[in-house]
């Protein structure tokens, strides 16, 4: 297990102690690639032999088909949680006796490679079925630091949730931006995630770029470092036809090869951190 | 005629609103474009340029921080917290980013 007591400096995305565990959430505006690339990211790391749950706070569907398990609206079940006594802030809390790990191992989906999925559930109609699922979710994340797993989100597009405390399991947020007006723009706004105590790193990926410059473009116009880029990839659109994974589909696509670059950069980040 | 333009992030409904404000607003149409996204960017879309999308925001803010005063009717809020769009478009923002406080889920 790792140690979860001992505390984060904000430029350093790992937890101190023996096995240290990527925590990453990523955010940025509709379409940017979010999924793609979280999903591909997690098949990366699980394919390496390391434990990896995915999350997937969105509401609609996305991360699943990029990870590859075959797609399911169903949340996490209302056993999970119980209501709250009287007076607590929050109206549902974990079923008792049941951890953030057990919860994991009980209830995230698991794909190739061994990856993890666990979702909130997807929208159906104006019904809000998915509060308590939502609930046990909040309290799955809040304490997922204890448990071993690297843990890759997927954040809906925007800034709602992430300014809303979605995001507040991540050491690193990646910011993933197209060289467009407005994806820069959105990445702008999202880059004062790393503003504040306690704030975790955040740096940008420039995606469906189209020019040498672009990154250095996503870099200017966000204030962020760009840790990866991704051209448009012909080969990304494929698999999203085909509705089967990126890496699946095309492992030695322009994508999959800067994902695997971002991943031995995080890996490197590891050991030359103190 | 009122219309909302809904979807899934990245799908384009930013770009479609845009095109429709400003093409009902050619064909002789008062238009008032409303960006509700928390993430707002309909000004880059309409035409107006990124500060005065950026301006419409902060306004958008400082109303809910309480340094500005509400408008007490449809005509003031279109003049105070408005812009300027092309094709005679006139453009507010009705929603903002949220603060880093915590919230319910
Ligand atoms: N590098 C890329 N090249 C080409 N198309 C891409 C690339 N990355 C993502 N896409 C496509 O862009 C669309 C949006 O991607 P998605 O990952 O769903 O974005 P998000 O989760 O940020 O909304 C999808 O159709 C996807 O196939
Ligand atoms: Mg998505």
């Amino acid at each position: 297990m790792t140690s979860a007591t001992q505390p984060v400096s904000a430029d350093d995305p790992f937890e101190d102690g023996v096995s240290r565990r990527l925590r990453i959430a990523f955010v940025g505006k509709g379409g940017a690639g979010k999924s793609s690339i979280a999903g591909t990211l997690a098949r990366l790391l699980a394919a390496g032999g390391e434990p990896v749950v995915c999350l997937d706070s969105d509401p609609l569907p996305g991360l699943a088909t990029s990870l590859g398990i075959a797609t399911s609206d169903a949340g996490i079940p209302d056993e999970a949680v119980e209501e709250a006594p009287e007076g607590e802030r929050a109206r549902y809390r974990l079923a008792t006796g049941l951890t953030s790990e057990a919860a994991i191992r009980r209830y995230a989906d698991t794909g190739p490679d061994g990856v993890r999925f666990l979702q909130f559930g997807k929208t159906r109609g104006h019904v809000a079925p998915l509060m308590r699922s939502q609930f046990a979710f909040r309290h799955i994340v809040a304490d997922i630091d204890d448990t071993p797993w690297h843990v890759i989100g997927d954040l809906p597009a925007g800034t709602r949730q992430p300014f809303f405390g979605w995001a507040g399991f991540a050491h690193l947020v990646l910011v993933v931006a197209e060289p467009a007006m407005s994806s820069m723009l959105s990445a702008k706004r999202l880059a004062r995630l790393g503003e504040g105590e306690n704030a975790p790193l955040v740096a940008a990926i420039a995606n469906k770029t189209r020019r040498d410059d672009d990154a250095d473009l996503v870099s200017q116009a966000t204030g962020l470092p760009v840790w990866a880029s991704a051209p448009v990839d012909p080969a990304v659109r494929e698999a999203e036809h085909l509705g089967v994974p990126i890496i699946d589909h095309a492992p030695d696509s322009p994508t999959v090869q800067a994902l695997r670059s971002l991943l031995e950069r995080l890996h490197n980040e590891e050991r030359s951190s103190p | 005629m009122k219309i909302a333009v809904v979807g899934k992030g990245g799908v384009g409904k930013t770009t479609t609103a845009s095109v429709l404000a400003r093409g009902l607003s050619q064909r002789g149409c008062d238009v008032v474009a409303l960006d509700c996204d928390t993430n707002a960017n309909l000004g880059l879309s309409l035409g107006v340029g990124l500060e005065t999308t950026e301006r419409l925001v902060a306004l958008r803010q400082a109303l809910d921080e309480g340094e500005e005063d509400h408008a007490p009717s449809w005509d003031e809020m279109l003049a105070r917290f408005g812009a300027d769009a092309p094709d005679g478009v006139r453009l507010t923002t009705v929603n903002r980013i949220e603060n880093m406080d915590p919230g319910c889920p």
